[in-house]
């Protein structure tokens, strides 16, 4: 008796919720307003959206800065040499400056490759003769990349693998010298110089300004250089020796 | 009565501990130290290969027990100087024991221009290496500790000292093909030993070239990556990297501001130091030791400009395990000849800075190898490989002509030198490297984990 009594609560109660959807469903048709014009939103930065005034992102390394493989600064070097290979990068710095690079083997050791014919392991720190040898690699590159992005007949500014872009024709301000030198800072240390922590783009353009008075003045050193190709050549020096360049 | 609240000691707990942490930083511990102001200059040397003592170091001329002499029917004793014959056997010949007149120590005939020389040295025999592969008896032998998984576990000796003594140097430690390592965060970064495979590979890295550039323009970038890398040493939460890079730019200035390219010329040491050349003092060709003499002449030379603190390099040739033990002594003799000509071109250096002294009365030599060789002869006629060491320590600070340990005499293995805080046993490598460091006012504890100091082999 009971039973029965429950499955009739039941079916009466399914009976009840389905008019009611029923009547709803119908009440909704007849109703609908028309769909208002959307409205777009106009784009901000993302600085001013509520709880972004600052990104939460933690850029702190999480371990020691180490020095890259050996391997992929030279592949690096020969890259930005033009994509050659070891021999005609070797060839071409040398064509006309006898005195600016002997041989790739002569440096493969104070670069701390590992020599496995004497049993000498690869260098995981650097030193003072590693650093010398990286200014006198990184000084054959730029002085060479000088000659062969910076002068007429370069071609076009996009195609060149170092300084891909030409020479102002008055002395650069500092606006005119951070576009410039963004596009290097990213070719050699692969990111916007305006993400570097440090004051790096004003450091850099006292050093160029230094370099391009110091080879202006009367009396200089004789130089292959004019002084504007000086200042660039020191910037690119400046990069291609950074501490960034070789550690990661 | 004063009372510290909750908040105040909480600061007080928290800046202390900042100041632990800040100062327990390798780099802080560096540069909160007085740089090192010492006078004294090492050469560490490393027979590489595994030298035979039996034919200098620790003599053997009898068969007894396991050993097999050297003898005219295993060695080439045509260019050896102080090989005198003895009967062997019937037909054969082993050689004479090299007494120095006036001295305690015996020596066998590889024993070379060194025979003269028993008073300079103190002799260590019966080094407990406790190993016969190369790499393993080579990491002992220079850093106390065997290899871990292939790895060095500590730093070789010359690092150590290099890293005590050496950090105001231009160059901390020039190592040619010693096999040196900087293993730990404690040590200064610009300690790390300067590895190269010869001495001339130096020279193209110091060259520059005027055509482009001036050296103002490159001592200003230079500078400039300095100050780059502190900043970011400033921001970086593991700042000794960067640190280490500002402090080795430094040092570049320097290494670049002195001429230095003749120093890294082998004809110009050549010239320089001429016992010390590619041929010996009677005009002889070397044929296994050049290369060492070239190196030995560079420490004479970068010692008198008071611009290396330790010189490392290797005496080589001495892995014989076949028909080329044959010229395993005279390769012995022709190294012992170099570092008698280098002992006698540092008592003919000035010191660079104390007047009147010579560079001798300021420079101390270790000489080491991996482990020495089996006293039978094989089937291939050489020597194998034995658990077994000697080293010679030439040094002011040392008591000279006398020998520390020894070897029982029928297998040429180590035997008891003393007694130690474990116990009498033989001596070890450990203990060799902490009897030299602590020669010199260093707390052995500071680099090795193992080793006691033997104070009766140092002077005072």
């Amino acid at each position: 008796m009971k039973k029965v009594r429950g499955h009739g609560y039941v079916r009466a109660s399914l009976l009840a919720v389905a008019l009611f959807g029923a009547a709803l469903s119908s009440a909704c048709g007849k109703d609908k307003p028309a769909a208002p014009a959307e409205t777009p939103i106009a784009p901000v930065p993302v600085s001013q959206i509520p709880g972004h005034e600052q990104i939460g992102e933690d850029t702190a390394l999480k371990e020691s800065p180490r020095l890259v493989p050996q391997e992929a600064y030279m592949r690096t070097y020969l890259q930005l040499f033009g994509g050659l290979a070891p021999a005609d990068v070797q060839k071409r710095i040398k064509l006309g400056s006898a005195t600016l690079f002997d041989t790739w083997n002569d440096y493969l050791s104070a670069l701390g490759l590992p020599d496995y014919r004497l049993d000498l392991p690869r260098a995981a720190q650097t030193s003072s003769l590693m650093l010398a040898t990286f200014e006198r690699l990184g000084v054959a590159l730029c002085d060479k990349a000088v000659e062969r992005d910076l002068r007429a007949g370069a071609g076009a500014a996009a195609n060149r693998p170092v300084f891909a872009f030409d020479l102002p024709s008055v002395e650069p301000d500092l606006a005119a010298f951070t576009t410039r030198f963004d596009s290097l800072h990213r070719t050699f240390l692969g990111y916007p110089a305006a993400l570097a922590g440090t004051s790096r783009t004003a450091r850099f353009y006292t050093l160029y300004t230094n370099a391009v008075a110091a080879h202006a003045a009367p009396g200089a050193a004789k130089s292959a250089f004019t002084a504007s190709e000086a200042g660039w050549a020191s910037v690119c020096y400046g990069l291609v020796r950074h501490p960034e360049f070789h550690l990661y | 009565m004063t009372r510290t609240d909750r908040r105040t000691f909480l600061k007080v707990l928290g800046s202390g501990m900042l100041a632990a942490t800040a100062t327990s930083m390798p780099v802080f511990r560096a540069l909160a130290q007085a740089p090192p102001t010492g006078d004294e200059f090492f050469i560490l040397i490393h027979a590489a290969g595994g030298w035979d003592v039996t034919l200098s170091l620790d003599p053997r001329n009898e068969r007894k027990g396991i050993v097999d002499p050297a003898s005219t029917d295993n060695t080439d004793t045509s260019n050896l100087r102080r090989w005198v014959d003895v009967p062997l056997d019937a037909d054969t010949q082993s050689f004479a024991l090299v007494r120095p007149a006036g001295s305690n120590l015996v020596f066998g005939p590889a024993i070379g221009d060194m025979g003269d020389m028993a008073d300079r040295m103190t002799l260590f025999n019966g080094l407990a290496m406790n190993t016969v592969s190369h790499p393993d008896g080579t990491a002992f032998a220079v850093s106390g500790r065997h290899l871990a998984g292939g790895h060095p576990a500590a730093s070789s000796v010359d690092a150590m000292l290099a890293n005590e003594y050496g950090t105001s140097q231009l160059f901390p430690v020039v190592s040619v093909q010693y096999p040196s390592s900087f293993v730990g965060s404690g040590l200064d970064p610009r300690a790390v030993p300067l590895r190269v495979g010869s001495i001339d590979n130096i020279a193209k890295s110091l060259l520059r070239s005027a055509q482009y550039d001036t050296k103002a323009d490159r001592d200003a970038v230079t500078v400039m990556l300095a100050e780059e890398a502190r900043e970011l040493a400033a921001r970086s939460y593991f700042p000794e990297t960067m640190n280490g890079m500002a402090l080795q730019l430094g040092s570049l200035r320097r290494l670049l501001d002195d001429s230095l390219s003749s120093l890294f010329s082998a004809s110009a040491l050549a010239a320089a130091q001429p016992t010390l050349g590619p041929k010996d003092a009677s005009g002889k060709p070397r044929k296994y030791q050049g290369a060492a003499a070239t190196n030995a002449a560079f420490a004479v030379e970068a010692m008198k400009r008071n611009i290396v603190r330790c010189v490392s390099f290797t005496f080589g040739g001495f892995d014989t395990h076949n028909g080329n033990y044959k010229f395993q002594a005279e390769t012995q003799q022709e190294a012992f000849d170099v570092l008698a000509s280098l002992v006698r071109a540092l008592d003919a250096s000035p010191h660079p800075t104390k007047t009147g002294a010579r560079l001798s009365d300021h420079t101390h030599i270790l000489v080491v190898s991996d482990f020495c060789r089996t006293p039978q002869i094989n089937l291939a006629g050489g020597r194998d490989h034995y658990p077994n060491g000697s080293a010679i320590v030439v040094s002011p600070r040392f008591k000279t002509n006398m020998v520390y340990g020894k070897t029982d005499a029928d297998q040429l293995l180590p035997d008891d030198a003393g007694a130690f805080t474990d116990g009498v046993r033989p001596v070890s490598p450990p203990d060799l490297l902490a009897t030299f460091v602590s020669a010199f006012g260093t707390d052995p504890r500071k680099y090795l984990r193992d080793g006691e100091v033997v104070k009766e082999v140092l002077v005072g």
